[in-house]
């Protein structure tokens, strides 16, 4: 039935957006037709696609992919601009989630794990990443048309934003499969906490590169400070907006989906204003209700009630703003560049999981979960842009190209990791 | 101010608004229906716009085209959705007949006396813009609103034959209203109003008809199979988007495409008792934000060709529903008498009536519409006042009486 509906649905778009129905059209109502579309038809795509043992959100994304401003061209570029304001709602609305699903305790038994696997993930990354650029020269027009000290200040670059997971597609996977278990803490928390700690990393490398590649440009002493101003501040607007919601969920506890969303979306919209950073409040603020009030379960039940519409436009949105120009103009190295990545992750995953002295199912299987890409290195694409005029362009062409790679693989093999190692499906069991 | 943020604002104080809507008793005190009814946020929004603060500015609110188009579709769903012929059946034939002669009477009647007084008002503009706009003042007096007897029912002490009539009646006169819209929203097609073509309006109108029943089997097959909440609200929410999207881009009224797409999957489903909360829910903080937002839109003017049309809308209100009451109740046998005193009831246009005149913002977008948004809403406004003081004067009084 749903292949059905999804036929008709495309047909029915293909009638409209056909030129001769121009004429008696008002283009500024475009984005609604195009959100009405892409929620029914990327959730469909979504469901038939889980029929093959695959993530919803694959679903979502490939939905977007096609339907996007570069092969059918439903959602023109102003239509995705447009959609992209859920973003910040939808990313608030995941990181409220994640910080609702970690406990002090399983954090606290987990730490050492977490940190030795960020510590050599990063490294190893990193280092990589430089070994690739150094030794790729000859081999890569890409790195043969810059000098040695560009070459370098490009490749740390790569290596960071190569460290980067998505902690959004990580949650998003984690709730669609209901996994529980120590995989799934592990993976999640990681993925959380990485994502500050390659913030903090990337000004530095920034900083670096500039230095390098910019000649006269020194480094810049206070990038560390801003981050730590960044950070302690959206730790203590997060404690506060945890505390709003505690009390709100305490004394009035009415209409909470509503709050919730209005939650989100106005700590979305102070913490840009601030400069601080959203992800971070929110998950600040999951974490506050979950851990100092009995008030965790209420919180994830009222965001699961309004999220799954907001998550379906989100994950259908960012697969339509995977820039396909840049995909066809480098996929080869690319393509390169995701299998040296996985090897990487495999090898920094492996030897930090052995280091913490986890299981060997864990120093194996646990990288799987490290591979899928998206804001956060998008994010760090376009500043490298404008940091780089000369060569930024085209840095950003390759990336975009590794994230659509990472975005369609990363989820399909977290999902199977957490199928194999018997997590999924172990909190609705629970519950 | 982005139009993001703004979106924020409206659904902030839609939401804490929501919260003290219809919640309070004394209906029948003076002006305490201004607040409880939320005419307030009307004005609210008047001081938001550009004419006060210019939060929502012009910008603003064309970057909100798609969340009026939305909340305009989403309207009327809930409306067509409560049209379940399981229900209605239950009611005499004649109560349909007699909602359907009234809501006749009232636009033969506006028409006939705006659209002629209308020629003196303002003599410089084409006579065929005129009767349009007079066919629509006339759809927007044929609406009535639910909300106010829902909300008196427990001032009522006698609910006896005449409240019964004027529940259903208020319930269902909407579907002409709004069907009426769709009429002339085809064959009065804004980009062709000059040249419109018959046969262009007849497949506009079909569009507007066959497009909506169609999207409600999609919906209904979609829904067949045991359906978990979470695919229910994107399922709706998608399908809602689609089809009011689709009316407002090719200019038709979302209002009447969705409540065609409630009507057909109301009664298609047989997940109704699943889906009404979900609904219902919403109901009131979509309200509140299109009352901010017409208020918003309102280039509001009140010199004397407004006050004078406004006076005469009142006036024809009042005998437009009173007048026939007593003949039609003749002709169509009811066992009981139906004097002109009934016809007070229906003085509360509500929700329905704000929707339609931002419909009408939205479909017609030429100067003198301001107009005319101005004449309609303080119409409205007046009419909705007035109508608690009409109500205890009509139905307590008829009921009590018999």
């Amino acid at each position: 039935m749903n292949i059905i509906v999804l036929a008709v649905v495309f047909f029915i778009m293909l009638f409209l957006k056909s030129s001769s129905l121009a004429p008696f059209s008002n283009s500024s109502f475009s984005p609604t037709i195009s959100l009405g579309f892409i929620l029914i038809f990327a959730f469909l795509v979504g469901k038939t696609i889980n029929r093959f043992k695959l993530p919803q959100i694959t679903g979502f994304i490939l939905a977007g992919f096609f339907c996007g401003p570069y092969i059918l061209k439903f959602l023109s570029i102003g239509d995705v601009e447009n959609l992209q304001l859920l973003d910040g709602l939808a990313l608030s609305l995941i990181a409220l989630t994640a910080g609702g699903e970690m406990r002090i305790a399983e954090l606290r038994k987990n730490m050492k794990t977490i940190f030795s696997i960020l510590i050599f993930q990063t490294v190893i990354i990193i280092a990589g990443f430089v070994i690739f650029g150094l030794l790729g020269r000859s081999f890569f027009p890409f790195f043969a048309e810059k000098n040695l000290a560009q070459g370098f200040a490009l490749s740390i670059l790569l290596g960071t934003l190569a460290t980067a997971t998505s902690p959004s597609t990580t949650i998003a996977v984690i709730t669609e499969t209901n996994a529980k278990g120590k995989y799934t803490d592990l993976i999640l928390s990681t993925a959380v906490i990485k994502d500050f700690f390659v913030i903090a990393i990337f000004a530095l490398s920034l900083s670096l590169s500039k230095f390098l590649a910019l000649s006269g440009k020194a480094i810049e002493a206070d990038v560390m400070a801003m981050v730590l101003r960044e950070v302690g501040g959206s730790v203590l607007l997060g404690s506060l907006v945890g505390l709003g919601i505690v009390l709100y969920l305490k004394f009035i506890n009415r209409e909470t989906a509503v709050f919730i969303l209005g939650v989100a979306f106005f700590t979305y919209q102070i913490s840009h204003g601030l400069g601080l950073h959203p992800l971070m409040i929110c998950l600040v603020a999951g974490f506050f209700v979950e851990n100092f009030s009995s008030r965790g379960d209420s919180l994830i039940q009222a965001i699961e009630k309004i999220s799954v519409p907001i998550y379906v436009v989100f994950f259908a949105i960012s697969g339509a703003s995977l820039n396909l120009e840049g995909l066809h103009r480098s996929w080869v190295l690319a393509l390169i560049f995701v299998v040296w990545r996985g090897i990487l992750k495999f090898s920094g995953t492996y030897v930090g999981a052995k280091i913490a002295k986890e299981e060997p199912g864990v120093q194996k299987h646990s990288w799987a979960g490290f591979i899928s890409q998206a804001g956060v290195a998008l994010g760090m694409a376009v500043i490298v842009e404008r940091a780089f005029p000369e060569w930024g362009g085209e840095f950003k062409a390759l990336v975009l190209a590794i994230i659509a790679i990472n975005q369609i693989i990363g989820p399909v093999l977290l999902q199977r990791l957490l199928f194999k190692v018997d997590e999924a499906g172990k909190k609705q069991l629970e519950s | 101010m982005k139009a993001i943020f703004a979106f924020g604002l409206l659904v902030l104080i839609a939401f804490l608004g929501s919260q003290f809507l219809f919640k309070r008793k004394k209906l029948f005190l003076p002006l305490s229906y201004f607040f409880l009814s939320g005419l307030i946020y009307i004005f609210l929004g008047l001081s938001l716009g550009k004419n006060g603060l210019n939060v929502l500015s012009a910008g603003v609110l064309e970057g909100l085209n798609p969340l009026i188009s939305l909340g305009l579709g989403w309207i009327g769903f809930i409306f067509g959705f409560q049209l379940e012929y399981r229900y209605l059946r239950r009611f005499p034939q004649k109560y349909v007949e007699l909602s359907l002669l009234q809501s006749l009477f009232v636009i033969c009647l506006v028409v006939a006396a705006s659209g002629w007084l209308m020629r003196y008002i303002f003599p410089s503009e084409p006579s065929s813009l005129l009767y349009g706009m007079a066919v629509v003042l006339g759809l927007l007096l044929s609406l009535n609103s639910p909300s106010l007897l829902k909300f008196a029912s427990s001032e009522i002490p006698q609910k006896g034959n005449y409240y019964h009539l004027a529940r259903f009646l208020v319930s269902v006169s909407g579907f002409w209203g709004i069907g009426g819209l769709a009429l002339v929203a085809s064959f009065w097609h804004f980009p062709f109003l000059k040249s419109s073509i018959f046969s262009k309006g007849l497949v506009l109108l079909l569009c507007s008809t066959i497009f909506p029943v169609f999207v409600a089997y999609v919906f209904h097959f979609l829904t067949i199979k045991k359906t978990s909440e979470h695919d229910l609200l994107v399922y709706l929410l998608g399908l809602v988007f689609f089809a009011s999207g689709t009316a407002a881009y090719f200019n038709l009224p979302p209002l009447y495409i969705c409540m065609v797409l409630g009507i057909t999957f109301s009664n298609l489903t047989r997940i109704q008792e699943k889906l009404y909360p979900l609904i219902l829910s919403t109901e009131k903080p979509f309200y509140i934000i299109f009352l901010i937002l017409i208020g918003a839109l309102w280039e509001f003017n009140l010199d004397y060709k407004i006050a004078l049309l406004v006076v005469i809308l009142l006036i024809l209100r009042i005998v437009g529903y009173s007048f026939p009451l007593r003949p039609l109740g003749k002709i169509l046998r009811f066992s009981f008498p139906l004097p002109a005193l009934f016809g007070l009831c229906f003085l509360s246009s509500g929700g329905i009536a704000v929707a339609f005149i931002v419909s009408l913002k939205l479909i017609y977008p030429f100067p003198l519409i301001d107009v005319f948004v101005s004449v309609a809403l303080i119409a409205t406004i007046l009419s909705e006042l007035l109508s608690p003081w009409a109500l205890k004067n009509s139905i307590i009084k008829l009921d009590t009486e018999k």
